[in-house]
């Protein structure tokens, strides 16, 4: 792998080398530019992807090297529902590690609809209080980059003609994952009740693409490593891609604490703590911000300056607000025969009908609904049960040999709308390991997102039961405060005074720093994010390169007329 | 079998379990020995004969194995001098909890596993609150259902109670539901 001086005025440092990190790096990369990729966490088994396993006793256990997700203990963070209280430790966490979240995600890759990029506009019946805004951008204007990134990633899943699914220029590379038991218990209910089911679109690829192995349906997929390098994250896709031009430097164990701007305002670098906590500078022309929602707001906020008092790309005060989890809502049910589900990837089939807001049932927003039931021999151990049974004695093992792939479970993925009173931002008391203020999350959501999932936990009885369930239970609904789907936390706008960056995900303030993740969401979709996280780096990545190239033109004309 | 063989075999292992044993070893010292010996390394045998009752009675024998048979006191011990270590005073606390518990119950009783089992489930019910408890239950599941190679699940009992197959290469139809609709 090409390496760079830590003096050498790289081009682009890129901070973080997940879904949009990773796209950047190959982008810029591929087009001649010379990038140094800074990741937080270690290499996982980059390269070596047949070593990932599916030991359960050792993933809980892993050393911090080794580790795939961040840990709360070290990556600290605090949580308080409103900003009248103080914050107690928090649980969120997020994929630490070359490839980032995609290493170890189910994969779910669902594009916005067309209206889910003008909901402000489209749908009067957004109640009130609610930071809700349309983007900048019309689906039409990043449709070609979801189908590039489709192809350059590798998405499974099959074009549909329908008013419930995203509309495509072309179809997907490679077919659907084979139907679960879940799947086809969804049709039965969905014949039944009317409704649509779609196979989901997944980074998991089901034919040999790119040089990669078909999904061989090991099964206990998702929050594991994949051993054939089926699953489509960012470390088997684009970012050997990316060190295949011999460019780019991914530099792991690098925990940028500061993008450092000159007198002018313009970013020369950034200064990160390296795995033997020693701070290294790193000089580069640009800066693009891709630590995830969460921790790019975080790094903005620290990196204070006499020129940005408020922290970089401030000025609006709007860097961390608005930030979005994602609800879910989770029903589970038995059934007579067994599913085994643990089989193959974590959700095949989606119900769609409900993704489209309709008045008459009392709220704003939808949400898509996914078949699942995967639960790995720990997970229904320890706490997989239905509820009653007995948890040790001869109750408890009849009740693990009975239930034991019987069981059904739909996750629907949510509306949650943008609030302006919840926000990232550091905690002015607790510290990390690093000495460096802890990300603090507020977090309450707006009356109308409980509406919404009480409607989907009730939606999700009633199929459950019309495909003919022996039991459903349905834990009270909770409200996602952490967590992997987060966004937000910079929108993207054409006002600087109420959004961070600009359409191009340049921020308004600083002309060489671009953040491309899931920050610039402007509203949160129904959940599922990293479709068109993917799509917003492709197309970033274009209007970056073509920057950068006019400004080279300029320089060499200005040049030519000075001489 | 001859050494080549024997070395060809335990490599063909590895790969098929994507658990590379020589992986576990560099990165885990000692854990692929303490959990491959059959020797205690935290308990004394009085010790490990007690919480062996315990663990039979969280998943007893019946017509299949339960913890006794997937050696999960065996995995328990592994776990106390490597990942749980921190859990070592739990357990020696606990050892005389479940002593002065049984005692108080049934004083003429020498220890625990000495008990009937109607008696040994009296002693754990008033007991199944506390945190030992609830940390030998859960050690104990973990063992039924780890992988072998760490001391438990002795040949793979927890995962046929659960009918897991752990061949991690599968086709569809997975289960009765797709297999029924692959027949319309």
């Amino acid at each position: 792998m090409k390496t760079y001086s830590t003096s050498t005025e790289v081009d682009y440092v890129v901070i973080g080398s997940g879904a949009a990190g990773g796209i950047m790096a190959k982008q810029l990369s591929v087009a001649g530019f010379s990038v140094v990729v800074l990741e937080q966490g270690g290499w996982g088994k980059y390269g070596k992807e047949h070593e990932y396993n599916k030991d359960e006793w050792l993933a809980r256990n892993e050393n911090d090297e080794d580790r795939l997700m961040s840990d709360p203990k070290l990556q600290v963070n605090t949580f308080r529902p409103n900003d009248k209280v103080k914050a107690v430790p928090g649980s969120h966490s997020y994929g630490r590690v070359v490839g980032g979240g995609t290493v170890t995600y189910g994969g779910s890759m669902w594009r916005h609809l067309p209206y889910e990029f003008r909901e402000a506009t489209y749908d009067p019946t957004i109640p009130s209080g609610t930071a809700m805004a349309d983007w900048p951008i019309a689906y039409e204007e990043l449709e070609p980059y979801y189908t590039q990134a489709e192809w350059e990633m590798g998405i499974s899943g099959q074009r549909v003609n329908s008013p419930f699914f995203a509309p495509m220029s072309k179809d997907y590379p490679v077919p659907p994952v084979p139907l679960k038991s879940s799947g086809a218990l969804f049709h039965t209910a969905a014949a039944k009740l009317g409704l649509t089911v779609i196979p989901g679109p997944l980074a998991i690829i089901t034919k040999p693409y790119m040089g990669r192995a078909a999904c061989v349906n090991c099964g206990i997929c998702s929050g594991f490593g994949c051993q054939v390098k089926a699953r489509s994250s960012s470390a088997v896709t684009v970012l050997p891609i990316a060190e295949k031009t011999g460019r780019c430097e991914i530099r792991v164990r690098s925990y940028v604490r500061e993008i450092s701007v000159d007198n002018s305002g313009r970013v020369t670098g950034v200064i990160y703590f390296d795995a033997q906590k020693r701070e290294v500078r790193q000089k580069a022309k640009a800066v693009i911000l891709s630590a995830n929602a969460s921790e790019s707001a975080r790094l903005l906020l620290m990196s204070k300056s006499a020129r940005f008092p408020d922290g970089l790309a401030n000025s609006s005060g709007m860097v961390g607000r608005h930030v979005m989890f994602g609800n879910t809502v989770s029903v589970n049910a038995l059934f007579e025969h067994p599913l085994n589900e643990y089989k193959g990837v974590i959700s095949g089939a989606g119900i769609v009908d409900f993704v489209p807001s309709d008045p008459k049932r009392g709220f704003y927003g939808g949400g898509r609904m996914t078949a699942r039931g995967y639960q790995t021999p720990f997970d229904l151990g320890l706490n997989g049960l239905s509820p009653g049974a007995p948890s040790w004695g001869a109750g408890y093992k009849k009740a693990l040999r009975e239930e034991a792939n019987h069981r059904m479970n739909i996750t629907s993925f949510v509306t949650q709308l943008p609030l302006e009173s919840n926000r990232v931002d550091l905690d002015p008391d607790v510290k990390d390991a690093w000495g460096l203020p802890a990300m603090r999350i507020t977090f309450t959501g707006h009356e109308n997102d409980k509406k919404v999932m009480e409607f989907f936990r009730q939606k999700s009885m009633d199929i459950l039961e019309a495909a003919g369930a022996t039991k459903v239970w349905a834990p009270p609904v909770r409200e996602a405060n952490s967590g992997a789907h987060n966004r937000g936390t910079c929108r993207m706008g054409n006002d600087p005074k109420t959004s961070v960056v600009d359409k191009f995900h340049r921020a308004h303030d600083v002309p060489n720093l671009y953040v491309v993740d899931g920050s610039s969401f402007v509203t949160g979709g129904r959940n599922h994010p990293t479709m068109t996280i993917d799509a917003l780096a492709f197309r970033a990545s274009d209007h970056i390169i073509r920057d950068a190239k006019n400004a080279k033109a300029t320089s060499r004309r200005s040049n030519a007329s000075g001489t | 079998m001859s050494t080549l063989g024997k070395s060809r075999r335990s490599f063909l292992i590895a790969s098929a379990t994507g658990l590379p044993a020589a992986w576990i070893a560099a990165n885990y010292p000692g854990i692929l020995a303490a959990a491959q010996s059959t020797g205690l390394t935290f308990f004394n045998d009085a010790q490990a004969a007690e919480i062996e009752a315990v663990t039979a009675q969280i998943i007893p024998s019946d017509a299949t194995p339960g913890a006794r048979e997937a050696h999960c006191v065996n995995f328990i011990d592994k776990a106390l001098t490597t990942f749980s270590q921190n859990d070592q005073a739990a357990y020696t606390q606990g050892l005389q909890d479940l002593q002065a518990k049984t005692k108080e119950l049934y004083p003429d009783a020498a220890k625990f596993s000495a008990l009937t089992s109607e008696q040994q489930i009296k002693v754990l019910t008033a007991m199944e609150k506390t945190p030992f408890f609830r940390t030998v239950r859960t050690h104990t599941v973990l063992g039924f259902f780890s992988r072998p190679v760490h001391g438990g699940n002795y040949d793979k009992v927890g995962w046929k109670l659960i009918a897991y197959d752990d061949s991690l290469n599968f086709k569809p139809p997975f289960g009765y539901y797709d297999a029924q609709e692959m027949k319309r």
